[in-house]
């Protein structure tokens, strides 16, 4: 199903995914005092693709 | 001129530092790359998700690379904009809550300084992250379907830059002038809709508009918008970037008093 062809085109992707999620978890780690529980947090970046972290950082980070 | 380098200085540690310049960019980037590959697998989504019955042959036309381009404009225009006004617009209103305003404000503080430094660190990351979004949309495009001529590329992405600094500037007029972060994205994303949808309704009457630079952004990859139109639209888009700066340079000083200490 999944030739090397596609892997290489989706992988970037997954790259970027990946990193997007590591920048939002980071930041979470460091935070000392997040829009809600950070648990919750962690699970909204991990769970939900591209939409989570940027979920957190806008509304989560409480940076305003 | 010192001040306004140390207040660029300070503008860049806190965009490195709430990540802005990192995660901005990659979201740009994932629309960007999004588009052509999910026109590129269209026929196997469409198999894996078993929505045609058998013996249905439908012929998909190739997608035009210019589409395909026009298309991560789109995406650009609904949620990059949306990202860029949330992740900007606590730039000011957000900071004379949360304490900073209070460390700068009781000093001598130029206020165009303050004010242009936050919009210059502001603009800068929307550009990198546009760019990075087109390149990489076109690159994907070029590898998996063809490649669109790269000057025509070159005006429609120069093009759609001005449009994204207006949006710049416009959430960070809306920051100073609103008392929170809340109504400076509300009060941006009213105007960007209101005047869209005016722009789309009547638009046809008028060639001259700041909200047609994403019109003739696209019409670079076709043939090219009338010069004439595209050159007034720019002399008015820059005095509009003018108005915003000064209305917000004037703002965020009056609004001083509303600082919470």
């Amino acid at each position: 199903m999944m030739d090397e062809r596609t892997i290489l085109l989706v992988l970037p992707i997954l790259v970027l995914q990946f990193a997007l999620m590591i920048f939002a978890l980071v930041d979470l780690i460091k935070n000392p005092n997040p829009n809600g529980p950070k648990w919750m947090w962690a699970a909204i970046i991990v769970l939900l693709n591209i939409i989570g972290p940027i979920l957190y950082f806008v509304i989560g980070r409480r940076n305003y | 001129m010192k001040q306004f380098s140390t207040l660029l200085l300070k503008e860049w540690r806190e965009n490195l530092r709430n990540y802005k310049i990192f995660w901005i960019p990659v979201v740009f980037i994932l629309l960007g790359v999004t588009e052509p590959l999910s026109n590129y697998y269209l026929p196997q989504i469409l198999d894996a998700t078993g929505g045609l019955p058998d013996g249905a042959v439908i012929e998909l036309p190739d997608p035009e690379p210019e589409q395909l381009l026009v298309a991560v404009m789109g995406q650009f225009q609904l949620i990059g904009m949306l990202v860029l006004v949330l992740a900007y617009m606590g730039s000011i209103a957000g900071e004379r809550r949360n304490g900073t305003a209070t460390l700068l404000y009781v000093r001598p503080l130029s206020y165009a300084s303050y004010f242009l430094s936050k919009w210059l660190m502001a603009s800068i990351v929307a550009l990198i992250s546009v760019w990075a979004g087109f390149l990489a949309g076109y690159y994907y495009t070029a590898v998996l379907f063809s490649a669109v001529p790269f000057g025509e590329f070159l005006a429609f992405a120069v093009t759609y830059s001005l449009w994204m600094v207006l949006v710049v500037s416009l959430v960070l007029f809306a920051s100073a002038a609103m008392p929170n972060a809340g109504l400076a994205a509300g009060l941006t994303l009213t105007v960007l809709l209101v005047l869209q949808l005016v722009d789309g309704l009547f638009g046809s009457r008028w060639k001259w508009s700041p909200l047609k630079l994403p019109n003739y952004a696209a019409s670079f990859l076709d043939i090219g918008p009338d010069a004439t139109a595209l050159i007034w639209t720019l002399a008015i888009s820059l005095v509009c970037l003018i108005a915003l700066a000064a209305l917000g340079i004037w703002f965020s000083k009056r609004n001083r008093a509303k600082t919470k200490v």
